[in-house]
């Protein structure tokens, strides 16, 4: 993976700046904070969604060796809406985007590394933005495992149902039959 | 401000302290600085979700508030402050503003918030009180939700001015804030309890 060499490239130019660890269920964002900061994560698992009306949204879940960052504000620097939470106890390495942006473009094949990573994130996002719109919660089951089985193992019941946008007992249904 | 609204009250040079100077701070900071603290706000709550009812009902002297009670206390202004904040910002016509100047009244009571080395009592306003009311821990979601509601609030207010949208306030009908003045009322008046909340729960060794 690419994410995975993208990490491994950082850690050789010693540019994570330092290691957060994050308590089960603490906020490592809140909405309305600019965070332009990319993380990495060591260990554990967060998620990112936005509050509205009492109710959570998932929007993105992180896990072991994904990188994870509030991308509104990491590009337009200023605040934005998305909460980022630990799920688990959880450990992250931090870059800013300052020096992220130095290192991608100190040499060529960084930037290439770079641009295959934001390529993969278009076709995610394209992806997620079908699973939205399709009606019958199964279909979005078989998509999503399919796409990434390891998120069954790595993330709570409750959360994926929220990223499925299904209740829990739906999901818990779906996965029996 | 009303002025007669003094009346009757401490002469003022007695009442206010003598360094209460007005602060100017961009109003951007200031958002800034009272997201951080409800952030923090949010994360100390999160961990009392964990505690037992034992805990969480212990009182640390025969008059001092418990955990639930100060959680509580603070419920009670939110139920007050955030549809109070809420609809004056939606009916706020002024822009924003670079920069916020705090008003004379608003930053004292913004700052006789703020907790001293050696957390300082305060008088509570009877209605303010939750000494002795039936308490559960659906009180801490409340207060998380409020939470969560003052977040929502802050990024709405930085659309309006600061400076020239007011607020009432629980404690006087004659006073109005500066609603910069209102945000940090609030969220220091938060600050002052989540610390005691804090001391309680290194009494408890927990």
């Amino acid at each position: 993976m690419d994410t995975n060499l993208l990490a491994k490239k950082i850690k050789e130019a010693h540019l994570w700046e330092k290691t957060i660890d994050l308590e089960r269920n603490e906020f490592l964002k809140v909405k309305g904070q600019t965070d332009t900061n990319l993380y990495y994560v060591i260990h554990g698992s967060l998620r990112i969604f936005v509050y509205h009306e009492s109710e959570e949204h998932t929007i993105r879940l992180g896990y072991k060796d994904n990188f994870i960052a509030s991308l509104d504000s990491f590009i337009s620097e200023s605040p934005s809406n998305l909460c980022i939470q630990s799920i688990k106890k959880t450990q992250l390495k931090v870059i800013s985007k300052k020096s992220f942006l130095g290192f991608i473009h100190s040499s060529n094949q960084n930037l290439q590394i770079w641009l295959e990573v934001l390529n993969q994130l278009i076709y995610q996002q394209i992806e997620r933005e079908q699973d939205l719109l399709i009606t019958s919660p199964i279909e979005r089951y078989k998509r999503v495992l399919q796409r990434s089985p390891l998120l069954f193992q790595e993330i709570p019941n409750k959360y994926i149902a929220s990223y499925l946008r299904m209740t829990p007992e739906t999901l818990s249904r779906i996965k029996k039959s | 401000m009303n002025g007669s609204a003094l009346n009757g009250m401490t002469e003022p040079n007695t009442f206010y302290p003598k360094n209460n100077t007005s602060m100017r701070i961009k109003t951007k900071d200031l958002i800034e600085e009272l997201v951080e603290k409800t952030k923090n706000h949010l994360n100390e709550l999160n961990k009392l979700k964990s505690l037992s009812i034992e805990n969480l009902n212990y009182r640390p002297g025969p008059d001092k508030w418990s955990i639930l009670e100060c959680v509580e206390h603070l419920n009670r202004y939110g139920r007050f402050y955030l549809p109070e904040i809420e609809s004056r910002i939606e009916q706020s016509k002024s822009l924003a503003e670079d920069e916020f100047k705090s008003g004379f009244l608003g930053n004292y009571f913004a700052n006789s918030m703020l907790p001293k080395v050696k957390l300082n009592t305060m008088k509570t306003f009877k209605e303010m009180n939750p000494i002795g009311s039936d308490l559960d821990e659906s009180s801490i979601q409340t207060l998380i939700d409020q939470q969560h509601k003052t977040l929502d609030l802050l990024s709405k207010a930085g659309s309006v001015s600061m400076n020239k949208t007011k607020t009432s306030i629980s404690i006087s009908k004659w006073i109005k804030l500066k609603l910069g003045d209102t945000f940090r009322v609030v969220v220091y008046h938060n600050y002052r309890h989540m610390v005691q909340i804090k001391n309680i729960t290194k009494e408890l060794s927990i």
